[in-house]
């Protein structure tokens, strides 16, 4: 049986002996959703209510790749990124990236080919995620692909000014990326 | 008789097995000298504690070798973790967990130092312990020539030895710190170590007892220097009511000599009020009962007291090459047998405690009439009852120290600039051993005096940053620490080739502006 599922089987056994709620477990598609909407509301909180509110409204602080050195705010995509290191370094139970067919660093550009395909669809149909199954390395993960949208200016702005960015005519509301979530299935 | 003479025999050889297998038996899981089980020399800083086997061999003798694997990673990081945190890895352990790298990871598996940095293997060990082959970066990076035409055509192993990329520490290195450095002079209008200048000034309580107005001149000092915003005012009265004069030393008569109280009085320990038993006693710092002190006195005070205040100091120098073997996660003699019996026995087979490094024990070029020297205590370097704290930044280093880099110092241009400084020059003007190997270090408003000197040497691109840019352009320093004959010679010249990385990351950058 899939961990997650087993777990998740396990907890739900506890509640419905509880008499909460009976349940026959949660769908690796349901997990991958109910991450995707905590990752994307934390990363849409702090671009618009930190990043562009500090940086671009009030001008009191600029967010910046090399934040340390310059004394900025992180990047929304880096704090992302630490995001999901360090729950790699807490948890084998799933993984997440942020990757781009525009990516800015070469090394976030879809390398399997479920990342190449997930990334293509939901480039190709606004509004929709891509979901599927793959082995790397031995193991079978469960993998969601979700569109990641530009949803504040700064978005936009730093992505065409970049000058490692391969695409420079970003809009507010454009796919930019993806997220993609991986969950170990046996 | 052959019989009664074989049999004799056959008990002998049984014996002298038995013997020598028990004495073999209790070297591996007793005590006692295991020099024969190195299986190769061990690298110039581990060689320190080669014998002190469960340091970085933690696990049991059976364990599951994915597990050994962890635990030895973990031993490694017990040590070195800092290092990585400071160096804002660019390769960290996490950045290879992610799934979609697991076909890179067959090739490079870089979750374990041990990849990498494997012991006890001199033949394939290369510089900054690395021993896989140089072609380690084009694992993941080998389409770099495509993304930054520069690069195609590159040698695979050019990307670490050019002096342009490291695999943990680029903090002086990234492509934006390059661009944004590229004009600075070779050598800065002026140049002053910031820290080294206010440790090397006069002492501020002692400057500003020469004041008609001390508290004043103090708290101007505080606030100029210190960025934690203390309580400046009160910060100024207490400093200046802690200090000790040559009438106020406190300690059995016979130690009360006239010139080490005299040195003492213009120490920094007596302007910061520490009396003679702030350091000669355990937990009598305050006592003045002669008697009491005398029963309590340490004539030669160990590097546990003085950690009590230089904390930072003490931490770092147990990480550096100098105090390694005082580090405390350096493994304890094993245990003896807890059974009477098998005590007895394995009386022979005890483990030595690992003692002070000798100067006799290193591999480095040292001076054979400092090779009795033991690097345990403080004082081995410094002289706390000396006001001039100056001796440990090069007289200490160069006592013992006979390479050529240590020996061409004294022609050098740092060397002058130093000697500029001691007839009386602006302090940190000068360019000691210390400030380039030991630099100083802002931590919490505060700044310390590393004594880690590993942390900053290898690679010596680590020392861009905290050592070459307070005086030297970034262009300037990357040339010059990547000219191996310039290093060896102290720096007597200019340097002879040129990294090109800082020209390549100007003109993408001017190329997007």
């Amino acid at each position: 049986m899939k961990p997650v599922l087993r777990k998740i089987l396990a907890g739900s056994a506890l509640l419905a002996t509880a008499g909460t709620v009976a349940a026959e477990g949660i769908a690796p598609k349901d997990v991958a959703d109910m991450l995707h909407a905590v990752m994307d509301s934390d990363r849409t909180i702090y671009t618009k209510m930190v990043v562009q509110r500090l940086q671009n409204e009030h001008k009191v602080i600029k967010a910046s790749e090399f934040f340390k050195d310059e004394k900025a705010l992180p990047l929304p995509a880096q704090m992302f990124r630490f995001g999901a290191e360090m729950v790699a370094d807490k948890t084998d139970l799933f993984s997440y990236s942020l990757l781009s067919l525009w990516p800015i660093n070469k090394q976030n550009s879809p390398r399997t080919e479920m990342e190449k395909e997930g990334m293509q669809y939901v480039l190709d149909n606004p509004g929709e995620n891509f979901y599927g199954e793959e082995e790397l390395g031995g193991t079978t993960y469960f993998t969601a692909v979700y569109p990641d949208i530009a949803v504040a200016e700064a978005c936009v702005a730093c992505h065409n000014a970049h000058k490692d960015s391969p695409k420079t005519d970003f809009k507010l509301g454009d796919t930019v990326g993806s997220v993609v979530i991986r969950i170990p299935v046996e | 008789m052959a019989g009664t003479r074989n049999t004799a025999l056959w008990i002998v050889w049984l014996a002298l097995t038995l013997a020598a297998g028990g004495s073999f038996g209790a070297l591996i899981f007793v005590g006692g000298p295991r020099n024969f089980l190195l299986i190769g020399k061990t690298t110039g800083a581990h060689h320190q504690f080669e014998l002190a086997c469960e340091t970085c061999h933690t696990s049991g003798f059976f364990e599951d070798a994915a597990k050994i694997d962890k635990a030895m990673n973990k031993a490694c990081l017990a040590c070195h973790e800092d290092e990585l945190k400071v160096s804002n890895d660019s390769h960290p352990v996490k950045k290879f967990r992610d799934p979609r790298n697991a076909d890179r990871r067959q090739q490079l598996d870089a979750l374990f130092c041990t990849t990498c940095h494997m012991e006890h293997v001199p033949e394939i060990t290369r510089p900054v312990a690395v021993t896989l082959p140089m072609d380690y970066c084009s694992a993941c990076h080998k389409a770099v020539g495509e993304e930054r035409p520069s690069h195609a055509g590159l040698a695979f192993n050019t990307c670490a030895a050019a002096g342009c990329h490291n695999f943990h520490d680029n903090t002086a290195l990234y492509e934006d710190f390059l661009a944004k450095n590229v004009d600075m002079a070779d050598i800065i209008e002026r140049p002053i170590v910031r820290l080294a200048a206010i440790s090397r000034a006069p002492h501020p309580v002692l400057a500003a007892r020469e004041n008609h107005d001390p508290v004043a001149a103090l708290r101007a000092y505080l606030m100029d220097t210190r960025r934690d915003a203390p309580e400046f005012e009160t910060d100024a009265v207490e400093m200046l009511a802690r200090v000790l004069e040559a009438g106020d030393a406190v300690a059995p008569a016979e130690f009360l000599t006239r010139d080490t109280v005299a040195a003492w009085a213009g120490s920094g320990h007596a302007l910061g009020g520490v009396n003679c038993a702030g350091c000669h006693t355990l937990e009598h710092a305050k006592e003045r009962d002669t008697a009491i002190l005398a029963a309590n006195w340490i004539a030669e005070p160990g590097i546990e007291i003085c950690r009590s205040c230089h904390k930072e100091e003490a931490r770092t120098f147990v990480l550096g090459r100098h105090g390694m073997r005082l580090h405390p996660e350096i493994s304890e003699p094993r245990q003896a047998p807890k059974n009477a019996l098998l005590k007895i026995v394995a009386a022979v087979f005890r483990d030595e405690a690992l003692w002070p490094i000798s100067v006799a024990d290193a591999r480095l070029e040292m001076k054979p009439e400092a090779a009795h020297l033991e690097i345990g205590n403080c004082n081995t370097c410094h002289k706390p009852h000396d006001a001039d704290i100056r001796a440990a930044a090069v007289d200490a280093c160069a006592g013992c120290h006979n390479d050529p880099h240590t020996r061409t110092y004294f022609s050098s241009p740092h060397y002058q600039l130093w000697q500029t400084e001691l007839a009386g020059g602006a302090p940190g003007s000068g360019v000691s051993c210390a400030d380039c190997h030991m630099p100083k270090l802002e931590a919490r408003g505060h700044f310390f005096t590393t004594h880690n000197q590993n942390a900053y040497l290898r690679p010596n691109e680590k020392m861009i940053r905290p050592v070459c840019m307070h005086c030297h352009g970034l262009a300037f320093a990357m040339d010059a620490l990547a000219d191996p004959a310039l290093v060896e010679n102290n720096f007597n010249g200019r340097p002879s080739r040129h990294v090109e990385s800082i020209d390549w990351a100007v003109k993408r950058a001017r190329k997007t502006e």
